[in-house]
């Protein structure tokens, strides 16, 4: 609306645009035109790109000089963020359960979640006997059964790759734990280690960035699914989650897999690498080398 | 006999010192074990959450899971039984239609209070309605369960409003209740009674799909979907979920009919009783053979879990559970005494036989929920032991309990009584004779 009212000002102030324009050295046309179509861009009826894409060589051919671009303005998001994901080399695990450990301890998970497990397999029978120690984090599936039938979607796949649980709109269904193929689902019954051990309930660990200060009966993350969260918090101030810090053998490597110059995209490339039930169409996230 | 007479004869038999005693003994041990189940229900649900129960990550449903698959059963096959009447005009079950609605009814009322149990945050119980996961087959079946759950009330409404404003007219006990159910419409020409039944076909016609893909087959797909269970991963379970319903609907029906003549000591319509036995061995017979195609298949196929789960099933601590409810009470017993001449046509034998039904059902349930979630989902992983706990058991009794007050307190105060139907009622002299 005010754009009209300049437009008219500028009409019954200016009627000699024209002849204005012809007093100086350059092209009144394309004066004119560029003027036409400044207002087209004002009113939206033209996208500034698309003007300076029309200008920029009568442009230059007119003054000599390259004389305006359109700035790039980075697109908000257009820089995709890493998409994590794992690698765990199972000739170099040695079944210690550190990873199991300091996952308990970075998560403060209660008595019955473990986050992260260690299963330890024998194969063969005496004397050719092989043992396997498999460590189980959450795969944070590419195509999640978990997310597909939670029933409120408050089990979803985040845009860095991580499987996330969001425990205020979580119901406690456990439908989830049925589907999740790997067991790598636990439900929180409330139960608690202070007894045990003075201070525990005092601090949790915010999951998913979300502090929810002390632990307390009856409140959330109780009742509730929980699982791996591929230290999320901790990936927000630059660090490994805690499982692969702490791997005493250093099995397991952490990284863009979207990157493929990162270790673990070129692990996962690798011919020893698979992944567990792969028949399942789930795609994980965490490759096994064997 | 009149309706005025039939509604005389009824009070009659209520003063009758024999039916108020059972009335008093009936009434009594439900209520205790009502009571009992629901104190159970604050301590152990209520103030200790899933501690009070033996579930765990490996089997994370158990037997209220169960018991909830149980009566969504049962209501969707005691609905489609009263299709018959209301659906199709197939009137020589008019007896059964308004009883078998209302046990839909009371069913599903019960299913969804077990289900609403096994809820880990029921502060949190409405997001299931607010937030849709269109993936999601169990959020389909919490929207498909309301809808279905208004046309269930809306059929026994429709199926009875005759009836109510007759009583409203006629001033007798609990007249208000009636006058106020008929909400002002007092219209019962033949005119309006038609225009009832059109909607009860209606009702009836849509209620088909939704009771069959909607509640049954779509609570069967929940199971089903989970590709992490190779048991239950099958087409054909959703299929088996749907006649077991039948066959447990039909079973019901046949029992609420035949005992509620026995205690009133009216005589069964033996012709009816022996139709609707000849419908349970056919579901019967056909759940048989999709279930020997079932294990036939998963166990061809020679897949661990799916062998281990067979033999979960079929030998380890729960042996019983397939053999004595699942295959014993719930499907050869009842189609042997189906089979033999003698018994089939004994309104006695028949009612043994849809009893044994009712309770092998359970087992059936059983089986569906717990031996597939025992056998782990990676070799290594822990192997479940489940076994319900007291808290579980008692609080289960007391929803049972509950299941059975809300029926007899429909039969009791709604015209659920098809013999005072002056069709019903002429029908009921001749069977008589």
């Amino acid at each position: 609306m005010y754009l009209d009212i300049f437009n008219k000002m500028l009409e019954s102030e200016l009627e000699e645009k024209r002849k204005l324009l012809e007093t100086s050295p350059y092209s009144t046309e394309l004066g004119m035109q560029m003027a036409a179509d400044a207002r087209k861009v004002m009113n939206g009826q033209m996208e500034q790109k698309e003007f300076y894409e029309k200008y920029a060589a009568p442009m230059k051919k007119e003054f000599g000089r390259e004389w305006a671009a359109l700035e790039e303005k980075p697109e908000k998001n257009k820089k995709k963020g890493p998409r994590w994901g794992m690698v765990i080399d199972l000739a170099k695990c040695v079944g210690c359960d550190t990873c199991t450990v300091s996952c308990k301890a970075e998560n403060r998970t209660p008595p019955g979640v473990s986050y992260n497990v260690v299963i330890e397999e024998e194969h063969g029978s005496f004397p050719n006997v092989k043992k396997l120690n498999l460590p189980r984090p959450c795969m944070q599936c590419d195509k999640p059964p978990c997310a597909q039938v939670c029933p409120v979607r408050a089990t979803y796949k985040m845009d860095n790759g991580i499987v996330a649980i969001d425990a205020d709109r979580c119901i406690g269904c456990r439908y989830c734990v049925v589907a999740c193929p790997y067991g790598a689902r636990s439900y929180d019954n409330g139960f608690t280690y202070e007894h045990e051990m003075l201070g525990w309930e005092d601090v949790q660990a915010p999951e998913f960035g979300n502090d929810r200060g002390p632990r307390t009966k009856g409140k959330l993350p109780e009742g509730t699914v929980r699982k791996c969260t591929f230290c999320f918090h901790r990936l927000e101030r630059g660090e490994e989650p805690a499982c692969v810090e702490t791997c005493i053998g250093d099995a397991r490597y952490f990284g863009d897999l979207d990157d493929p110059n990162s270790i673990v995209s070129k692990l996962a490339a690798s011919p020893r690498a698979f992944r567990l039930r792969e028949e399942l169409g789930t795609e994980p996230r965490v490759f096994y080398l064997l | 006999m009149g309706k005025i007479e039939a509604a005389l004869q009824q009070a009659h038999d209520l003063r009758e010192p024999r039916l108020r005693n059972l009335e008093r003994i009936w009434w009594g041990s439900l209520l205790i074990v009502f009571v009992i189940g629901m104190i159970s229900l604050v301590k152990g649900y209520f103030l200790e959450g899933m501690a009070s129960t033996n579930l765990t990550d490996t089997v994370p449903w158990g037997a209220w899971v169960a018991l909830y698959i149980y009566f969504i059963g049962m209501s969707a096959g005691s609905f489609l039984l009263s299709t018959l009447v209301y659906g199709f005009g197939m009137h020589q079950y008019e007896r059964i239609g308004r009883s078998a609605l209302l046990s839909a009814i009371v069913s599903m009322v019960t299913a969804i209070s077990f289900i609403f149990l096994d809820i880990g945050r029921p502060d949190h119980v409405f997001n299931a309605i607010l937030y849709w996961n269109i993936t999601s087959t169990m959020a389909w079946e919490i929207h498909f369960y309301i809808l279905y759950l208004l046309v269930l009330i809306a059929e026994l409404y429709l199926s009875m409003r005759g009836d109510l404003v007759r009583l409203a007219k006629e001033k007798g006990r609990l007249w208000k209740l009636y006058d106020f159910l008929t909400f002002g419409n007092y219209d019962v020409s033949e005119e309006a009674l038609r225009r009832n039944r059109k909607w009860l076909q209606i009702l009836g016609i849509i209620g088909i799909p939704l009771a069959i893909f909607g509640v049954h087959g779509g609570t069967g797909s929940i199971f089903a979907v989970a590709k992490a269970r190779p048991f239950l991963h099958t087409g054909l379970f959703p299929v088996i979920f749907i006649l077991s319903a039948l066959v447990s609907g039909t079973a019901l029906s046949i029992a609420i009919y035949v005992i509620k003549n026995k205690v009133f000591k009216r005589v069964s319509d033996l012709s009816m009783v022996r139709a609707l036995g000849a419908m349970l061995t056919l579901f019967l017979s056909v759940e048989l053979a999709l279930e020997w195609y079932e294990f036939l298949i998963g166990w061809y196929g020679l897949k661990a879990e799916e062998l281990e789960t067979i033999r979960t099933m079929t030998s380890s601590i729960w042996w019983w559970t397939f053999w004595i409810f699942q295959m014993g009470l719930a499907m050869v017993i009842p189609l042997v005494i189906l089979f033999i001449k003698k018994t089939r046509n004994s309104v006695n034998w028949i009612l043994a036989a849809a009893i044994m039904t009712i309770i092998g059902v359970v087992g059936v349930r059983f089986n569906m929920v717990v031996p597939p979630l025992v056998v782990p989902v990676l070799n290594g992983l822990p192997w479940g032991d489940y076994y319900p706990t007291l808290s579980e058991w008692v609080t289960s009794f007391g929803l049972i309990a509950m299941c059975l007050i809300l029926y007899t307190l429909g039969e009791k105060f709604l015209p659920i009584e098809q013999s005072e139907l002056e069709i019903g009622g002429i029908e009921h002299e001749r069977a008589a004779k």
